[in-house]
């Protein structure tokens, strides 16, 4: 056994990658009409839902009312819409289930929270006048543990919160019930499901599908009354939960799967059940179902490398579907590199595939909070830029955010106002105020979001496979799980220390400027003043070795993560921890934020996360990915979470030199640097401009966007143009 | 001690093995007519214009001593005859129309930006390449750059056409990991006629530097219209080196909006197909020469 290679491609029959382009090609199918009814772009992850424009919902609200914030209704709601959802069942895929939308969105429900009457006025217009992102209410960004779910079946979580309603016999049975509305919501959905798959067999005409319908079909009955017991059913299982939790509140974590599944496998495989073909289109059809963020490889508590046969056959099932998929491959010091390398042969394959999460500065980072390195090793990348402890962390993350840049705006304006003479030092110390407002003010907020957010809107779902919630009667955000996480993202870095270097090099040291004609300069948007804004523009900017602006870049980084890490928030004394990660959303961030000293016009989009802007390099040093990557490590936060650094490269000078070796050098280089995430794109210049004039032109082509990947014809012309601003080349 | 160089570029993955910094010397004392680095030929800094960046500030024109700006029919142009290049404009440029190519740079500051790149070259068996231009022009700067990287345990790997006196490489072996060597063309006549001299100095060096064990790569620029017709003599030239590689290097254009900027003439090469490049490839290996061809 010890000789056989687990990284060997599974050789597919013509019949199975049939079974997997047809989900590939159903996808695209699902995801123009999406589109379309979206108004013709859709800019964020695909979510994996079905498009159902017919699917209707009517809520259960107090008589003669039109909302609720109960949290009683909000569960006998939840019941209803999971037991109504329709069924679901694609002829080539193995498994049932989807979900159709959101079911707090109001398509379909009125669920309010009173915002305004809970926050108090002056932090609501802090976040105005700051133009904060406070996350206050927002989603939770966790991953439940599917060890607990698989282990324990539906039945099971029914019967524990049952068990536990008894055994903590509280005086208000509120959040028992609405768990066990939500469970028994879920088992209508899987028992719809059955018997749709029932119903399919009994009128399909190929033998083959017929069959597949009654396995779907037994599966699920199987899964009513007991927990998953053949890889078949642990991947159904992923599917009807993820469905739920998707419909609920936008969940879609899976955490660290190969572990997940392999037991599963190894049985199955042993009992001659399952084939490996077999269990890549059942993985394929666990991505049909959802883009579901997750991991593969990395370590266990004590060291030992997670990698199996399973992590390859997942990798394998990703590459063959190549629809946008969200799955990361764990990188850390001194590992065997062949899962790492067949990952970036993927992409260089197919221009997009896994991305690289980073286990060094995760996890010393998450070290930093105080926890042990076994808790920091089983960290699993969850999400976009998000890592979390799969059912036994609490975090608010990629919700919150800080445009950094606002604070330079306000700073500008105090000097321009004041009657002594600018200096450096006094934007710096006015900018340092200005950010320790904003910084206090996300902390203060967050203080209502812990204090209400298991009122108003617990996590039903994910409370059913977190290690806590239902023992103690507890929603995950209230003290359920062991571990709150609380995190907020700055943003426009690049923006804010090229602005900072521009001043410096052009006022202070050249004196080729004065600080009132950049003052002017700015107040017009440089209209009529595109000599000044070059200027300003033209220096070395972030990403360039031993610039001005990398010195400020560190500095400003350091100084958020100090101004966040140096209190608790008020009340509930929870630590906020410091990020950078800006999403995709630069271009909307940008709209609301004035000219700034980086010759970037108001309007114009701000910096991405932690990265410097494209073509920063200039002068001496050219442009490069190894300089990209330098400057995002020596940027890195270092509490434990994702800042990303994208690389787009095109695969003509890969392909031809270097390769897949030069590729894996950098990513391993990036690790033992401090840097936390690596998203990749691989393709032709030629490929991504010619898909980005006429999109159609490249249905199939999937890219990274940030933390998430997405059909390119899906995004919006600013969305495209994002990603190929980032492109580089061998020119 | 100073040097001149004109570029460096991280994260070069064409100019040896693994991850690379390398590092263009200004100065060439070729001039091969389908050069892609036009701007390495002169040893002194020289401007670059690129009208189509210009934005019309005039800033040049008030700021240029000389009156080398000049605007006639055709638009904004440059008088090279009197501009002395005294980096005044450029310094003033900020669209970028008007760009050095060129500075001179300490070896300590080289250095330090050489190992900017230091751990990706660790984890990829990568390193430095000094090109150009010709860096063995500067050889005595070159030594020094050599000796400093070795001292760091850094990779090194000379980038050269070979045409320099020998007693110049015997100084550098010792700190040279590998040479990147061009091989232009086996004929002399023809050789003279593409770069503006002689192969046999080039030769006489490759022979002896392969006789004394240098690790070589050989690399055959393949220029339709140019060298394509001497590959014959070439094969039979490297059949009697014998190198352990030889890499073969198909024409592009990428030079030719330098040539444009720096005030020089156009070319009248064609990039040769991937079909072609591919038979000649194969060529190559049927006589025995382990050549390949990254297409």
């Amino acid at each position: 056994m010890a000789n056989i290679d687990i990284s060997r491609d599974v050789v597919l029959s013509e019949e199975m990658h049939r079974r997997i382009i047809s989900m590939k090609n159903e996808k695209i199918k699902n995801n123009k009409a999406k589109i379309e009814s979206r108004g013709g772009h859709w800019d964020t992850d695909d979510h994996g839902d079905i498009y159902h424009p017919d699917f209707k919902f009517e809520p259960i609200y107090e008589e003669g009312k039109d909302s609720t914030d109960d949290l009683r209704l909000i569960g006998k709601n939840v019941r209803k819409f999971l037991s109504e959802i329709p069924a679901y069942c694609f002829k080539d895929s193995a498994l049932a289930g989807c979900w159709v939308g959101e079911m707090t969105s109001p398509r379909f429900t009125n669920f309010t929270i009173p915002y305004t009457e809970l926050i108090p006025e002056d932090i609501r217009n802090l976040q105005r006048e700051y133009g904060l992102a406070p996350g206050i209410f927002g989603m939770n960004h966790m991953s439940p543990d599917f060890g607990i779910g698989l282990k324990l079946g539906f039945k099971g979580i029914l019967d524990k919160i049952l068990y536990y309603r008894e055994f903590n016999h509280p005086e208000d049975t509120t959040f028992y019930d609405a768990e066990e509305d939500t469970i028994r919501g879920i088992l209508a959905f899987v028992e719809n499901n059955a018997k749709y798959a029932r119903k399919l067999a009994e009128t399909e005409e190929c033998e083959w599908r017929r069959l597949n319908y009654l396995k779907i079909a037994t599966a699920a009955e199987n899964l009513l009354t007991q927990p998953p017991k053949t890889f078949r059913e642990a991947c159904q299982f992923i599917a009807f939960y993820q469905s739920a939790d998707r419909t609920y509140h936008n969940g879609g974590a899976m955490g660290q799967i190969d572990e997940l599944l392999r037991p599963y496998f190894e049985k199955d495989i042993r009992e001659g059940t399952l084939t490996e073909e077999e269990a890549v289109w059942m993985v394929a059809s666990v991505f049909y179902n959802d883009p579901h963020y997750c991991q593969i490889g990395g370590q266990k508590p004590d060291g030992t490398d997670i990698v199996s046969r399973v992590s390859y056959i997942i990798l394998q099932a990703a590459h063959t579907l190549h629809i946008p998929n969200n799955l990361a491959i764990r990188v850390y010091e001194e590992q065997d590199d062949t899962l790492m390398a067949k990952g970036l042969s993927c992409i260089m394959q197919a221009g997009s595939g896994p991305c690289f999460s980073l286990a060094k500065g995760i996890e010393e980072g998450y070290m930093k909070q105080g926890h042990t390195r076994g808790l920091a090793r089983m960290r699993a990348k969850v999400g976009c830029n998000w890592v979390a402890l799969p059912g036994i962390e609490y975090p608010l993350q990629d919700v919150t955010r800080i445009n950094l840049a606002q604070g330079l705006i306000h700073a500008l304006d105090d000097l321009k106002n004041s009657d002594e003479e600018p200096t450096l030092e006094k934007l710096w110390e006015r900018y340092d105020y200005h950010v320790r407002i904003m910084v206090d003010t996300i902390r203060r907020g967050y203080d209502y979001h812990v204090d209400y957010i298991s009122k108003y809107r617990p996590e039903l779902v994910i409370n059913l496979c977190c290690h806590g919630p239902i023992e103690r009667g507890v929603n995950c955000a209230a003290g359920g799980v062991d571990i709150i996480n609380l995190n907020c993202d700055g943003m426009a870095l690049a923006t804010v220390a090229d602005s900072f270097a521009a001043i410096e090099q052009r006022i202070v040291k050249e004196k080729k400027l004065t600080w009132q004609e950049m003052f002017e300069a700015l107040d017009c948007n440089y209209e009529g003043k595109e000599d000044i804004r070059l200027m300003l523009k033209s220096i070395p900017r972030f990403g360039s070795p031993e610039s001005l602006a990398r010195k400020w870049a560190e500095k400003i980084s350091k100084s958020y993560v100090d101004e966040m890490t140096a209190e608790l928030t008020p009340r509930n004394h929870i630590r906020v921890v410091p990020g950078l990660f800006s999403h995709g959303d630069i271009y909307a961030w940008g709209k609301g934020t004035r000219a700034t000293p980086n010759g970037r016009k108001g309007g114009e989009p701000i910096s991405h996360s932690s990265e410097p802007d494209p073509g920063f390099a200039k002068g001496l040093t050219s442009f490069s990915p190894t300089l990209k990557a330098t400057a995002v490590a020596r940027v890195q936060p270092g509490w434990g979470n994702s800042a990303p650094l994208h690389l787009d490269i095109d695969s003509d000078m890969v392909m031809k030199n270097g390769g897949v070796d030069c590729l894996c050098a950098l990513v391993k280089t990036h690790n033992e640097m401090g840097g936390t995430l690596i998203n990749m794109n691989c393709v032709t210049k030629e490929q991504i401009m010619r898909a980005h004039a006429d999109p159609d032109l490249e249905p199939d082509l999937v890219v990274r966007v940030t933390g998430y990947s997405a059909f390119f014809a899906s995004l919006s012309k600013e969305y495209r143009q994002q990603v190929v601003d980032r492109y580089l080349t061998t020119d | 001690m100073k040097g001149i160089i004109f570029d460096i570029q991280p994260f070069s993955v064409y100019d040896g093995p693994g991850i690379r910094t390398t590092v263009f010397f200004k100065g060439c004392n070729l001039r091969c007519r389908w050069c892609h680095n036009p701007e390495s030929w002169l040893t002194e800094p020289q401007l670059r214009f690129y009208p189509s960046k210009c934005i019309g500030c005039g800033k040049c024109f008030n700021i240029c001593p000389n009156g080398a700006h000049v605007m006639t029919e055709d638009g904004h142009i440059i008088d090279r005859s009197k501009c002395t290049v005294c980096e005044e404009c450029a310094d003033n440029c900020y669209s970028d129309a008007l760009l050095m190519s060129g500075r001179t740079i300490d070896s300590e500051e080289l250095f330090s930006l050489i190992m900017e790149d230091a751990p990706y070259f660790k984890n990829s068996k990568g390193g430095v390449t000094f090109s150009g231009g010709e860096c063995m022009l500067q050889h005595d700067f070159l030594l020094e750059m050599l000796k400093k990287c070795k001292a760091a345990n850094i990779h090194t790997a000379v980038d050269t056409a070979g045409d320099v006196p020998y007693e110049w490489f015997e100084k550098i072996l010792p700190y040279t990991d590998l040479f990147l060597w061009d091989v232009k063309a086996a004929d002399s006549e023809l050789h003279k006629h593409l770069t503006g001299d002689g192969n046999e100095t080039i030769i006489e060096n490759l022979k002896k530097l392969t006789e004394k064990g240098a690790n070589m790569i050989i690399r055959v620029p393949c220029v339709p219209g140019g060298n394509m017709q001497d590959m014959d003599g070439i094969i039979e030239l490297l059949k009697d080196i014998k190198p352990e590689i030889v890499e073969l290097l198909a024409y592009h254009k990428l030079g030719e909006s330098k040539k444009e900027a720096l005030g020089f003439g156009k070319t009248e090469f064609t990039v040769p197909s991937k079909a072609e490049m591919t038979a000649l490839c194969d060529k190559f290996v049927k006589n025995g020469i382990n050549a390949v061809y990254k297409g």
